[in-house]
């Protein structure tokens, strides 16, 4: 009999480009936030987890010293962009096989401006190291090949970044608070069709936390616990004849295992976090989640379902597109933002009608992770 | 003095062979002996029954435009000059291959379009060679 596990408490610093802060400091800021609202001590972790990608070896362990050194075993996980997530699935099985009962995950990134560097290049596949593949590149090519088959229109991908910059413009903690019409992020410097410079998300710094615990545990900190009702990672998946299309990771077959592992479906969920690097990320997700059908994603977005007040609010934070992206740390912010949107302390992005049950999607380079959670 | 005769080389090994001697150059695939499943580029272990039982396959040089953009930004550093268009073009062994498309014009590319492919100099090493890549252009009538 597996052990339930619940989120105690997060913790998010302000995302900025080229803070000028160090990753230890960011790390302890987010990590003493996560422990205080879990109302937990540091000596009570009892396993630690550090997501990054792009930081010196170690990091993981400089980071975790900076809240108490009580021996512990810190371990690095990186996924691209879905680190954090992962860093969270594995603290979950680990909690939910008994293993350990209380776990404290970190996300720390500090990123270069411009596009991301993906290390040496002679190591690198062949369409980097020549240069045909800038990063929006694969989510531009899936939006042609939408607007292709359904028939969709650029500006359905571009209203996805409309929202994000609106409800972005309501969290303190997002890297960029400007709110821009939809003429405006058509009219801006197109980087790869449909993809305009406005619907690209920005490398910044940050970082983010995640305390969680088996639910047995929890009863001593809190009233409030957000229940992890489903989990589930996992990387691209070989199908014959790549008739798969261009999906970029298995979110519909992970989205499938979550909603059988939680007994929940699309139409219960109330809130959600899908991976919005470039916003028409917001619409594939969609679709492979199951909360409409493939092709009907974008006019979902464009009709305004996804709004806060919509029938399904997504990236009620503003996203990727408006917080920016500190890669290793993205994850712990989606899970931030939907534990506050449960237990009603989003402020001025609050979702109205007490939501109850909220989603995840994070994805990186094909690496994703989906979670259920509860209040 | 005697010159040394300048060689094409490719821009990164293992993925094509280029053209020489009236033969023409082409993509460097695997098929799979067992399940008889292709791939580009080639595979050691199958992807699709995990047999080490690979052999080397020539792609054909046609395909079709199965999905595309318009870059235009890229790299530093890197051969090509923005605005290209960058596209994933389906072959007939059903296997798509991510490559450059040139000779088109950027108001005028379309999914579906049949494409040919060709080898172009990206520059030239330190001891002058001729580093070539691939790239897909319009079938040419």
């Amino acid at each position: 009999m597996q052990k339930e596990v619940v989120i105690l408490g997060v913790g998010v610093t302000s995302f900025a480009r080229v803070s000028g802060r160090s990753l230890t400091d960011m790390a302890r800021e987010a990590g003493m936030k996560a422990l205080k609202e879990a109302g937990v001590d540091f000596r009570d972790i009892q396993v630690g987890f550090c997501s990054h990608c792009n930081q010196p070896l170690g990091t993981g362990m400089e980071c975790f010293a900076q809240l108490g050194m009580t021996g512990i075993p810190v371990t690095n996980v990186e996924v691209a962009c879905a680190s954090q997530t992962r860093g969270v699935i594995l603290a979950a099985d680990l909690i939910a096989a008994g293993v350990y009962d209380m776990a404290l995950v970190i996300g720390v990134e500090k990123m270069p401006r411009g596009m991301v560097p993906a290390g040496d290049i002679n190591e690198m596949p062949y369409h980097f190291r020549l240069g045909i593949m800038p990063m929006p590149g694969a989510y531009a090519m899936q939006c042609q090949r939408h607007m292709y088959l359904y028939g969709s229109k650029p500006e359905y991908f571009a209203k996805a970044a409309e929202k994000a910059h609106r409800n972005g413009s309501l969290n303190p903690n997002a890297t960029y608070r400007d709110v821009y019409s939809l003429e405006q992020i058509m009219n801006a410097r197109m980087i790869a069709d449909p993809i305009t410079m406005l619907m690209c998300s920005a490398n910044c710094d940050g970082a983010t936390a995640t305390v969680i615990c088996s639910k047995e545990k929890a009863k001593k900190y809190t009233n409030q616990p957000i229940r992890l009702m489903g989990w589930a990672g996992g990387n691209p998946m070989y199908v014959k004849g790549h008739e798969e299309g261009l999906a970029e990771g298995p979110t519909e077959f992970l989205g499938k295992k979550v909603y059988e592992m939680s007994g929940l479906g699309p139409e219960d969920v109330d809130v959600a976090q899908v991976h919005d690097a470039f916003s028409p990320g917001e619409i594939f997700a969609l679709e492979e989640l199951g909360f409409c059908l493939h092709g009907e994603g974008a006019r979902f977005v464009w009709e305004g379902n996804t709004e806060i007040g919509g029938k399904i609010p997504v990236n009620t934070d503003g996203g990727l597109v408006s917080c920016g992206h500190p890669i290793g740390a993205t994850g712990g912010r989606m899970i931030a933002e939907l534990s506050w949107q449960l237990r009603g302390m989003a402020g001025p992005r609050q979702v109205p009608g007490k939501p109850r049950v909220a989603m995840i999607q994070n994805q990186g380079l094909g690496g994703t992770n989906v979670m259920m959670l509860a209040i | 003095m005697a010159s040394e005769q300048k060689k094409r080389i490719p821009f990164k090994e293992g993925l094509y062979t280029l053209p020489s001697e009236g033969r023409e150059g082409y993509l460097i695939g695997s098929g799979c002996r067992s399940c008889g499943e292709s791939f580009y580029p080639k595979r050691v272990v199958c992807a699709n029954c995990y047999s080490e039982d690979q052999e080397e396959i020539a792609l054909s040089k046609r395909g079709s435009i199965f999905t595309y953009t318009i870059a235009r930004v890229t790299y530093p550093g890197t051969p090509v000059t923005a605005p290209f268009v960058t596209a994933q073009v389906q072959l007939p062994e059903k296997v798509q291959v991510l490559s450059l498309v040139t000779d088109i014009d950027l108001n005028d590319v379309k999914i579906g379009a049949e494409v040919d492919l060709y080898f172009w100099k990206t520059g030239e090493d330190a001891d002058g060679n001729e580093v070539m890549a691939y790239a897909f252009r319009p079938v040419r009538p």
